[in-house]
């Protein structure tokens, strides 16, 4: 591709972004000390993950009595916020494998803070599982693993695919994180000094950049790619048939695969946006995360909005042409029934608030940008909680009909979980080029002959 | 059933010898200790339960139990089927007496009350206290509840002796029937009814399923007249101001104002007599009162009375009542015109008898009060209270408690403290009657025995206070000629066998007699009691006005006998607190209930807080609309508003005495529960109530369908729509690419297409279940039974608002046609919902541990300790009977010693995992084990659920389906059978429901 071709694709940095040293100075100075800022995010990321686990903790002292889950509705706000995690966890993935699988030139700016975001939303989701079980100490049993009793886990239990999918997703995604920053983390070891270099030198593996690493890694890369790529389907696919595979009105449904798959890239993309606005503008990476950065990635919204707002509107549809009183009712319950305004949020937030991406001026404006990945990250969440917690609590029986009410250890979770996960991307930004150092090179025009290069990078 | 029951020669019920020697002091050890015994008592086998045949003594019913004790502790309680009366049944209240055995709030030794409250003393103390007071105090003022014939017969020897007056108190007064009976046919006693008899029944309001009477014994005879499997189904018609549990059984619901139950009854009789039917003295009287008066009076239509009397006149009918809304100011009266009305019909002699033995155990009110003031004006030395709770139990109105403070020495005999007993000088641990000796007569012709199943529970120094009175009797030199209550006991039986045991038919040995008596419970005798088989002419003057009303507002207070705390007695035990009542599906606390169309005209929904005032006093209770109550009646049940009763009973709900005035019913001195006016207004407060109900409505679903009388016969129709259903679902299936399992068979389809792995076989027992909802009278005996047979914890007040209960077992209730409008057909429906062990359970293949499996002989098992607790089980079952464990509740919730009643073949489970109904799996593996030891196969019949082993109308059967002659196979083989969701998800459940069978037209929508 000509410059040309990728100024017009919003590939390119700014265009006074013109030689290595500059992205490397650039991108390595949010490595430094960091300000009182980061520090203040920091304590109060602490102070959550505390409270995470505090809450935990009581949990498991007490007994997961201290939730508001009951009988009919079993599953609430903490496999709502698995599926959230879950959710946004896809398009990390999806920006760094499938788009460096189509060369999408315009992925190289946000690819490492979105996938850093995949790995720690995985971390995250993972926990809620457990956080959800009634006996964690026993969760390993969900785990095939040799016994003397010749026990092994269900294979037929959507919850078994689940863990083989979690873990799976995690370890990829780990491993595919990692390789992908070992150039920029021999970058910013021949930038470090002290104890700071010590600990890049371990984790950038003795990365020298000769032709000969940069062969083996560029395959390694492509092929890890591949491998991540089905992996974004088929989770978020697994995930939803532990809904699907169940005969709960509202949870049965073949639409739920290719539903939820959109609708975590829906989630996941507003995510990074949420978080891609704030760190460009404190770490000054303006200059290399555009306007047409985040104009792609509203485009990306609006394609998976559609699909999500489709998904619904057929879910009404058939449950209306099924005839099946229980199909029926679960759905006119959504709608109108005790959590109708749940389903409203959800509808507001992922179905009408992105309407307003289709006009160009919303889309390239960062505030407005900003604005709306909020509103779709907490429409996700609703749309999880609808799915869930008014599918139960409106099932076959009518006498068993029941409502539940989320609990406060429950809401100190759901914000821990947060926190949970700021605090690990907040070492990230300071730990990690959050740009892709070497990627971003790839794209600014080579050096003129005569220069002298500095970096081995 | 009982042809079953005859079978089971495992049921070592033990006899005199043991059971004798236990209450005289030398067989069983201490029960401190579960096991080893170094040298085991005889009758003890380690790990095997010993039966006590007995009677229960929770109300005056007198129905017979089956103790079953192990290792020296009861730890549940089941029907007699050998009994006379009861067959089988019982009640929740009856299975709880377990709880107050081992009530935590027992007294725990004698007491006497010091500047400090209340000091422990020893039994010797306490004698010389009670036996210096008895001799040297003045007249003593005995006030007990009722007891068997022995013991009331020596409570009043002893009163005679000691010198003083004994007054019984009953708060669920009869004397109102007694007394007209004693009008219209000459003795003071209650009549007997013959609901099976009848094929036309009519209630004025008498709870005769829930607390009238005898309900147990009422809930048998009345399956026998209503349900369609005994041939022809009669007809059941309620008239009242509010469907009571046995109004929700009704076909027809006459919505009859409080207080008119005289002019309906009498205004049928009369037009009974004007086409020519005789009501001896009365006719004149009953030939008065026009059928449009009636029906003005009472603010119903006057073509239904008419069809009353249409139907009174065609068929063998009962008329039975009035009830709790018949205790008003003219209540004889009301009582009388029903009598009338029965003999002017005709049943007397055939439906209703009339027994010429007057009762002794009987005194209303009017002669209460005359006690309090004899009490106040300081006419007794001693008062003593046994086993009532005037406190409680009487309005404050009538000034029982200062008339109590003023006497000079108070002593109580109580199992646990309660109002009255608290505010007593001297309090003596009295025995539980699952530890003591006592008989009744629940019907002329039986003989009831009352054995203890049990030594004395050690915890607590308790002895019984006939035993206690006789030491005294002793002490004060007099002689009763027996040193313990057992020995009266058996005196009292040897001497009458004696005296009428020729004629009776029970010649022999008299000590054989009573070891026969004591294995079996009771014993049938040809009653000699002649009977009167004609009305006379009425003695005293009865006024067959309306009632009065006192007070303002427009809503008439209706105050009833609670169906699970009857008079608010059994309110301290945790079981019948989280029973769900069976009219509002409300646990712990009270609740008012009024029509949805009073409600909103006051502004109020279900969960408002009101307070109902009176002229005397005022209670806040929440509303909970009940389309089943007249728009001008507001009820309020008994049994709530505990103070010093219980850790458990204490603070929940109201007490509406608080709202009675002193009104009495002049000629029988009963006392008024429908006596006043109340305004009801918001509070503005609202709480969620504590309730089962998700929705009363089955929305299209038709989880419980009926049948039209009509239409059965040729509802062979029916089965085809299933099948259809069926059909439609195979097809849907096979077009999605999957072969789906077959579904129309029973046995047949069982184990799957599938699971033809492992021991998987068709050979052995598939066990099923089928319930007859036609019999189902709702009452919730069922739950009380499965929470005590299979160790099931409670939850408490918060956690069952929160959608907790642990129940595996629940009740059902659906309005199908409820209308306090008018006169016409009720319907409203009861489905017991426990786990459907499907064949194709959708629980089993999300369990990712394999907690949740099926056995080879079709149990849907879950294995509690490989249970991780992921919920998804409950998520995907369609019936919604997994209950999970949210905390330790078994750990937390139940104290020393109520752990004592635990069934040691059940596990206890723990915090964090699933459970739900086995089918009493241990009663199958103990079925099974005896049958492989005795080399043969298990019997049709010979495993009883626990449901099932106390059901009163005995709606359960339970067996081996593949077994084509079993009781099981046939009911699911009836043209009413069908399986509850199996046509929308193809689950194949194993338990089989008969639809109900109604007298209308209704839409049987087989999907």
């Amino acid at each position: 591709m000509t410059t040309a071709e990728l100024t017009q694709r919003g590939a390119l940095p700014n265009p006074d972004v013109g030689k290595y040293e500059d992205v490397n100075r650039d991108v390595l100075k949010v490595l430094s000390r960091p300000g009182k800022g980061w520090w203040i995010l920091f304590t109060m990321a602490a102070a959550g993950v505390g409270l995470f686990l505090t809450s935990w903790f009581y949990q498991i002292y007490k007994g997961i009595g201290v939730s508001g889950l009951n009988a009919p509705v079993g599953w609430g706000v903490y496999i709502t916020t698995f599926v959230f995690w879950v959710g946004i966890a896809h398009s990390g993935t999806l920006i760094s494998a499938i788009l460096f699988l189509f060369r999408a030139p315009w992925r190289q700016a946000i690819y490492r803070a979105s996938e850093a975001m995949t790995v720690f939303a995985v971390m995250t989701a993972g926990l809620f599982p457990l956080i959800h079980v009634g006996r964690v100490w026993h969760a390993y049993w969900l785990v095939p693993y040799p016994n003397s009793r010749f026990l092994w886990p269900n294979f037929r239990s959507p919850l078994v695919w689940d863990v083989f999918a979690i873990t799976t997703y995690f370890t990829v995604s780990a491993v595919f994180f990692y390789l992908g920053t070992i150039p920029d983390l021999a970058a910013a070891r021949d930038h470090a000094r002290g104890l700071r270099k010590k600990f890049y030198q371990i984790i950038s593996l003795g990365w020298r950049g000769t032709d000969r690493e940069w062969h083996h890694f560029s395959k390694a890369y492509i092929y890890l790619a591949a491998l991540a790529t089905p992996l974004v389907l088929s989770v978020h696919s697994v995930v939803s048939w532990d809904f699907a595979m169940a005969i709960v009105p509202g949870w049965h449904t073949t639409i739920f695969a290719p539903y939820f798959v959109a609708g975590a890239i829906f989630s996941g993309v507003a995510l990074v946006i949420t978080l891609a606005v704030p760190m460009r503008k404190f770490f000054g990476l303006e200059d290399y995360l555009t306007v047409k950065h985040f104009e792609a990635m509203a485009k990306l919204c609006m394609l998976t909005s559609a699909i999500v707002l489709y998904a619904y509107m057929t879910e009404y549809f058939l449950a209306w042409y099924s005839g099946e009183p229980p199909e029926r009712g679960s759905f006119w319950n959504r709608v109108f029934g005790h959590y109708w305004w749940a389903n409203w949020i959800m509808l507001t937030c992922n179905g009408l608030v992105p309407l307003m991406l289709w006009v160009r001026r919303v889309r390239r404006s960062i505030a407005a940008l900003f604005v709306i990945s909020i509103f779709i990250n907490i429409g996700m969440w609703f749309e999880r909680y609808v799915i869930i917690v008014t599918s139960l609590s409106h099932e076959y029986e009518p006498w068993a009909w029941g409502l539940y009410r989320p609990s406060v250890v429950e809401m100190g979770i759901l914000i821990g979980s947060f926190a949970w996960f700021g605090f690990w991307f907040l070492l990230f930004t300071r730990l990690l080029p959050p740009v892709a150092i070497a990627e971003m090179k790839e794209v600014i025009p080579p050096p003129r002959r005569g220069r002298v290069k500095e970096d081995a990078a | 059933m009982s042809d079953g029951f005859a079978r089971r020669d495992f049921l070592k019920v033990v006899g005199a010898g043991s059971a004798g020697a236990a209450v005289a002091g030398c067989a069983t050890e201490k029960v401190e200790r579960l096991i080893p015994y170094v040298t085991p008592p005889e009758e003890i086998t380690p790990g095997v339960a010993t039966w006590y045949a007995s009677t229960c003594g929770e109300c005056a019913g007198g129905c017979g139990i089956r103790v079953r004790t192990r290792e020296g502790r009861a730890v549940m309680i089941e029907g007699n089927p050998d009994h006379p009366v009861s067959r089988g049944g019982v009640c929740s209240r009856g299975v709880s007496a377990l709880q107050a055995l081992y009530d935590p709030d027992r007294v725990a030794a004698p007491m006497r009350s010091g500047p400090n409250g209340f000091e422990e003393i020893t039994w010797d103390e306490a004698l010389d206290i009670l036996v210096d007071r008895l001799g040297t105090g003045g007249r003593s003022l005995f006030l007990t509840g009722r007891k068997g014939p022995t013991e009331g017969g020596f409570l009043d020897s002893f009163v005679d002796a000691v010198g003083g007056r004994r007054v019984i108190h009953d708060a669920l007064d009869d004397s109102a029937l007694r007394r007209a009976t004693d009008i219209a046919f000459g003795v003071n006693a209650l009549p007997r009814y013959d609901i099976a008899a009848a094929d036309f029944l009519v209630s004025f309001g008498a709870d005769f399923l829930d607390t009238w009477l005898s309900p147990v014994s009422f809930a048998a005879d009345f399956a026998g007249m209503h349900g369609v499997d005994h041939g022809a189904k009669g007809k059941f018609v309620f008239v009242g101001p509010r469907l009571s549990l046995t109004g929700q059984n009704a076909d027809e619901w006459i919505p009859a104002r409080a207080g008119s139950e005289a002019r309906i009854a009498l205004a049928v009789a009369g037009e009974l007599v004007r086409r020519g039917a005789d009501a001896g003295p009365y006719t004149e009287l009953a030939a008065g009162h026009g059928l449009e008066e009636a029906a003005e009076a009472a603010g119903v239509e006057a073509d239904a009375l008419v069809a009353l009397a249409d139907q009174f006149e065609a068929g063998t009918a009962l008329a039975l009542g009035p009830g709790a809304a018949g205790h008003h100011q003219t209540a004889t009266a009301a009582n009388l015109a029903v009598l009338i009305l029965n003999a002017a019909a005709g049943s007397l002699g055939r439906t209703m008898h009339i027994d010429d033995a007057p009762d002794a155990e009987a005194s209303s009110y009017a002669e209460v009060a005359d006690a309090i003031r004899e009490m106040s004006g300081g006419v007794y030395g001693v008062a003593v209270v046994a086993g009532t709770n005037p406190a409680y139990s009487l309005p404050p109105a009538s000034g029982f408690r200062d008339a109590f403070a003023l006497a000079p020495f108070k002593v109580a005999f109580a199992t646990a403290l309660d109002e009255t007993s608290v505010m007593a000088d001297l309090v003596l641990p009295d025995a539980h009657p699952l530890e003591s000796w006592a008989d009744a007569i629940p019907a002329p012709g039986t003989y009831s025995v009352r054995q203890p199943a049990m030594r004395p529970v050690p915890a607590y120094d308790s002895r019984p206070m006939s035993d206690v009175l006789l030491e005294a009797g002793r002490q004060l030199g007099h002689d009763f000629g027996a040193p313990s209550f057992h020995d009266y006991l058996r005196g009292a039986h040897d001497a009458w066998l004696a005296l009428n045991g020729e004629a009776a038919g029970l010649a022999g040995d008299p000590s054989a007699r009573w070891r026969e008596l004591l294995r079996t419970g009771s014993v049938s005798y040809t009653d000699l009691t002649p009977k009167i088989a004609a009305l006379q002419a009425p003695t005293t003057a009865v006024d067959f006005r309306l009632p009065r009303l006192s007070g303002d507002g427009d809503l008439t207070l209706l105050v009833h006998p609670s169906p699970r705390f009857g008079d608010g007695a059994h309110a301290n035990r945790p079981w019948l607190l989280e029973l769900p009542d069976p009219v509002s599906k409300v646990m712990w606390h009270s609740w008012a209930e009024m029509n949805p169309a009073t409600a909103e005209r006051l502004g109020l929904r279900s969960g408002d807080v009101v307070s109902i005032t009176s002229a005397n006093g005022t209670v806040e209770v929440p509303v909970w609309a009940y389309p089943g109550i007249r728009e001008d009646v507001v009820a309020l049940a008994m049994g709530g508003g505990h103070t010093d009763y219980g850790r458990f009973a204490n603070g929940n709900g109201v007490n509406p005495m608080e709202l009675l005035p002193e009104a009495t019913d002049a000629v029988s001195g009963t006392l008024a529960l429908v006596s006043t006016r109340v305004t009801v207004t918001a509070t503005g407060a609202w709480r969620r109530l504590t309730s089962t109900e998700g929705s009363s409505d089955q929305d299209d679903r038709n989880v419980t369908p009926a049948v039209a009388l009509s239409a059965l016969g040729h509802a062979a129709e029916d089965a085809h729509d299933a099948e259809d259903a069926h059909d439609q679902i195979r097809e849907l299936q096979e077009g999605g690419g999957f072969r789906p399992v077959a579904t129309e068979g029973l046995a047949e389809d069982f184990p799957l297409p599938g699971s033809d792995f492992g021991e998987y076989d068709r050979e052995g027992p598939r066990w099923a279940m089928a319930i007859d909802l036609d019999k189902c009278t709702g009452c919730g005996a069922c739950i009380t039974a499965c929470q005590a047979e299979n160790n099931i914890p409670w939850v408490g007040e918060v956690q069952a608002t929160m959608g907790r209960e642990m129940h595996w077992m629940r009740l059902e209730r659906y309005y199908e046609t409820v209308d306090a409008s008018h006169s016409g057909p009720v319907d409203i429906r009861f489905l017991p919902m426990l786990c459907q062990h499907c064949n194709n359970a959708p629980c089993e293949p999300v369990c990712p541990v394999f907690a949740a499996y099926h056995t080879p002989d079709g149990l849907n098992a879950q294995a509690y300790n490989r249970c991780v607790g992921t919920r998804y089980c409950a998520n995907n079952c369609p019936y919604k009977v997994r209950v999970f464990n949210w905390y330790r509740y078994t750990r937390e919730n139940i104290p020393e010693p109520m752990n004592w009643q635990f069934n040691p073949d059940v596990t206890v489970r723990d915090n964090g995992v699933m459970e739900k109904c086995t089918f009493c799996v241990q009663r199958i593996r103990e079925a099974g084990n005896r049958a492989a030891v005795e080399g043969r196969d298990v019997r049709d019949g010979e495993v009883r659920t626990a449901c099932q082993s106390v059901c009163p109308a005995d709606v359960i059967r339970f067996g081996n389906i593949r077994d084509h002659e079993s009781q099981v196979a046939a009911a699911a083989t009836d043209e009413r059978a069908y399986r509850v969701l199996d046509a929308f998800i193809n689950t194949q459940p194993a338990v089989h429901y008969l639809k109900k069978v109604t007298h209308h037209e209704v839409d049987d929508g087989g999907h």
